[in-house]
């Protein structure tokens, strides 16, 4: 196979990138029971305010049950492919070289935004700065005959910065 | 300014109509001599490193230098000249009060100045031949800017633009009629004049104020100004003109009376203005500037109308608790209470009943995830040393950075947030040098500009790079608490050897922090985060860049990382961690300050030894929770076999018999046998 052109690897991770922010940030708002599914498993390292946790079940309980309403504003947004030949798992180990598509890439998404802990809008603004990467959902089907997420978190750090 | 009377294109009676409109006339230089300054040292560093760089020989150096020295003193001299000489033309600029901006510290003025130059500038010119304001100062609501003359046409057509939400008028200064103070005694004392009668007017207005300040309560009572009889002696309600020019004159005294701008903010948190028939805040709008943080406002028994009326401070006294309009016609408006709510983010009391509790206030500030120290895990110091040498080249030698580990297959990208939330009170400066070149996804959607907004391989980094505004990053070593380093490891990166086809592992690190930008004769502190990841490579030290993302955005502070510290007395056990294992310390990470701390202590450096590094940061730590000077942490903690924990436990069994000694408290019998004693001295010197 030929290798995949610029143009096709910048669509493919740029939009990956956006979409999982416009589906990520949501969730954390306000469908805190799915927030599991974002995460690929293992995970490499999860951070929020420098507190580790443990995968995405973790970070999922903590939303559920000991968050206040949290509104999200992302404002700014970039990414860069980290690896074009991503070695995605597959049931016998991990795809080869010869067996990748244009979609085995990792990707590392840069968000900056601000997030208000409370339901009033009067609360303060925090800044955030939040660091992932994805890597390809290496299962063939979403949960219960849902589309599957193409992209999942391989690792993430979250940071309050104003 | 005693010849400087009457107000322009007018006469006689219609004089106080003009002052009025204008306001009231605090004569303060717009730090005309900062500025200046700013502007003599790019010329004499540009003027140094090009001469040094040309000579070889060290007194060519020298003489460079001092050449450098003697033009800048000329060209300073040219400047002040320029400014109160004739060649330059005067423009007053209203309207700005009325901004956004007016919220920061400095009233708005550094980004209005901003703006104006922006504006004056042709589209496309570079920084080097951008208009330059010269010279500019403030009277009341106007700013009077000083402009080389083939500006003002342009200048002229600036009226009516909008700046931070708010119309801007503009309209030509004419220095020989513009004394916008008619009254000498007044406005010679707004100006800190030495004549006897502004000395005296000083004195008797100080004497005013030091009647109507209590310094226990840090009250400062200027209620029923009208009614004063000192006042009223000294002819200040006379006319509409000295009225209106009073107040600000009464709020510079008091700042007069203040060596330093810290002890002039703690020595006020409350100010009645209550019985002064105000209709609007016009009069008195100085206050915010002169005590900005005040706590407790009364403003009750005036003729506030509404809303509106109080516009002016609608972005002020952010530290606002109790607020009292009783009496006003205001606080029967049925949004009364929301407005006030929604302004003050931070009020608790209005009109005497509460509106928040403290719990409340206090759920604002919570992180519903406690903020811990930064997690840093790099076994061989690889992003430590990456970190340390990164930032230090890309202040001076960028292009040395690319050449020892950036390669052919590096990835850099930048974006811009340019709504990010700002510390309190700061401003922004444009953007203009980076937002052609930022990538936000969020704005960037056409393929073609996010392709050609990724910058792949040094050499085309090197171009981007050369192109960006020079930047000075705060010292990692000196100012640590200014930045937040974060790194794990992470697995999955390109093999560039193309050894492992199924990666290999390589460093996440994730960097905040901020930066002063030298652009020309400004100097902007914005903040930044950078993500890098590093791998194994052919650079030095057998490692390469991966990508390097760099989000820029308005300065935002770094008390945001500041960990949330424990209880201050500290328990027997630590606070169960909610999920962090403790992280190990980063490299820059110590917040707190510990009197008596030698220079670099905790703080890694070449031939001291890792193990006494985190030692040291464990004695800071626990000196920190427990006030034990240094010495004494250090016994506590090498007592315990640099468990921190059990060196805390100890110490609280300690400070209790030293309790029991000093008779603070009845003590068990059990616990006067604990072991040694701590005497008084080993604590550090009680908080300031």
């Amino acid at each position: 196979m030929a290798p995949p052109s610029e143009d096709t690897l910048t669509k493919v991770s740029t939009d990956a990138a956006t979409d999982f922010v416009q589906s990520f940030y949501p969730a954390l708002e306000n469908n805190r029971s799915t927030i599991a599914s974002f995460y690929s498993q293992p995970t490499a390292m999860i951070l929020f305010n420098g507190n580790a946790v443990a995968d995405g079940a973790a970070v999922q309980e903590i939303f559920v049950n000991q968050m206040s309403p949290t509104h999200y504003e992302v404002q700014s947004v970039d990414c860069q492919i980290i690896n074009k030949a991503y070695p995605t798992p597959t049931s016998t180990g991990v795809k080869l070289p010869t067996e990748t598509t244009v979609k085995d890439m990792s990707i590392l998404v840069v968000v900056s935004g601000y997030v208000r802990f409370g339901e009033s809008r009067d609360l303060p603004q925090r800044g955030f700065s939040e660091t992932f990467v994805l890597v390809p959902n290496p299962s063939a089907d979403g949960p219960k005959g849902k589309r599957k997420r193409e992209w999942l978190i391989q690792t993430q750090n979250f940071r309050l910065v104003v | 300014m005693k010849g400087g009377k009457g107000s322009r294109g007018r006469s006689g009676g219609s004089d106080r109509g003009g002052i009025r409109k204008r306001g009231a006339a605090t004569r303060v230089d717009r730090e005309g001599d900062l500025m200046m300054d700013a502007g003599s040292a790019r010329n004499r560093g540009k003027k140094g490193r090009g001469d040094s760089g040309r000579s070889q020989a060290a007194n060519k150096a020298m003489d460079a230098i001092q050449k450098a020295i003697s033009s800048n003193s000329d060209t300073q001299a040219n400047i002040r000249q320029g400014g109160r000489g004739s060649g330059l033309e005067q423009v007053i600029v209203r309207g700005w009060k009325q901004s956004k901006a007016a919220s920061n510290r400095d009233g708005g003025l550094e980004s209005l100045i901003a703006f104006l130059e922006k504006k004056l500038s042709p589209p496309d010119s570079k920084a080097g031949t951008r208009a330059r304001i010269t010279k500019s100062r403030v009277e009341g609501d106007a700013l009077i800017v000083s402009i080389r003359p083939e500006l003002l046409e342009r200048m002229l057509q600036l009226n009516g633009f909008s700046f931070a939400g708010a119309p801007l008028t503009t309209e030509k200064y004419d220095p020989s009629t513009g004394g916008l103070l008619d009254q000498p005694m007044l406005s010679a004392m707004a100006q800190n004049g030495g004549t006897s009668s502004a000395a005296e007017t000083k004195a008797k207005m100080t004497t005013i104020l030091g009647k109507r300040y209590t310094q226990q309560t840090k009250l400062l009572d200027l209620s029923k100004l009208g009614t004063d009889p000192d006042l009223l002696a000294m002819g200040i309600f006379g006319s509409t003109s000295t009225e209106s020019k009073f107040f600000p004159a009464l709020m510079k005294v008091w700042e007069l009376n203040f060596d330093n701008a810290t002890a002039r903010r703690e020595a006020v948190e409350s100010v009645s203005l209550a019985h002064n028939q105000l209709a609007n805040i016009t009069a008195v709008t100085t206050l915010a500037s002169t005590i900005p943080d005040l706590k407790n406002l009364d403003l009750s028994n005036n003729e506030f109308k509404d809303a509106q009326s109080l516009i002016g401070w609608r972005w002020k006294f952010r530290n606002l608790e109790f607020l009292d309009l009783s009496n006003t016609p205001f606080s029967a408006d049925p949004t009364f209470k929301d407005t006030m709510l929604k302004w003050y983010p931070k009020l608790r009391f209005l009109n005497n009943v509460e509106v928040r509790t403290a719990e409340e206030i206090a759920a604002q500030k919570k992180t519903p995830i406690p903020v811990q120290p930064p997690h840093f895990q790099d076994d061989s110091q690889i992003a430590e040393n990456f970190v340390r040498a990164f930032f230090a080249g890309y202040d001076n030698d960028r292009s040395g950075i690319l050449s020892s580990v950036y390669d052919n297959h590096t990835t850099f990208t930048l974006n811009v947030n340019t709504s990010a939330p700002r510390a309190q009170q700061t401003e922004t400066a444009p953007w203009d040098a980076y937002i052609k070149k930022s990538r936000n996804l969020l704005k960037i959607s056409h393929l073609p500009a996010r392709m050609s907004r990724a910058y792949t391989g040094a050499e085309k980094i090197r171009e981007l790079w050369t192109s960006l505004p020079a930047t000075r990053h705060p010292d990692i070593a000196t100012h640590p608490e200014e930045w937040l380093i974060e790194c794990y490891p992470i697995p999955g990166l390109p093999d560039i050897s193309g050894q492992s086809s199924t990666g290999v592992g390589g460093l996440l690190i994730m960097v905040h922090g901020k930066f002063d930008e030298i652009n020309g004769a400004k100097v902007e502190t914005r903040s930044f985060d950078r993500t890098f990841i590093i791998g194994p490579g052919g650079g030095m030290g057998g490692i390469r860049v991966v990508s390097d993302l760099l989000c820029l955005r308005a300065y935002g502070g770094h008390e945001a990382w500041i960990p949330e510290v424990p209880p201050a007395v500290p328990q027997a056990a630590p606070p169960a961690a909610a999920a962090a294992p403790a992280a190990p310390a980063a490299p820059a990470a110590l917040p707190v300050a510990i009197p008596g701390a030698p220079e670099g202590y905790g703080m890694p450096a070449p031939g001291k030894a890792d193990t006494q590094v985190q030692q040291e940061q464990l004695v800071l730590q626990m000196s920190s929770n427990t006030r034990m000077t240094l010495q004494y942490s250090e016994m506590a903690l090498s007592g315990n076999g640099w468990n921190m924990e059990a060196a805390l436990k100890n110490f609280e069994e300690l400070k209790v018999s030293l309790e029991c000694v000093l008779h603070l408290r009845p003590c068990a019998n059990k616990l006067l046998q604990a072991q040694g004693t701590l005497p008084p001295d080993a604590f550090l010197p009680a908080a300031v």
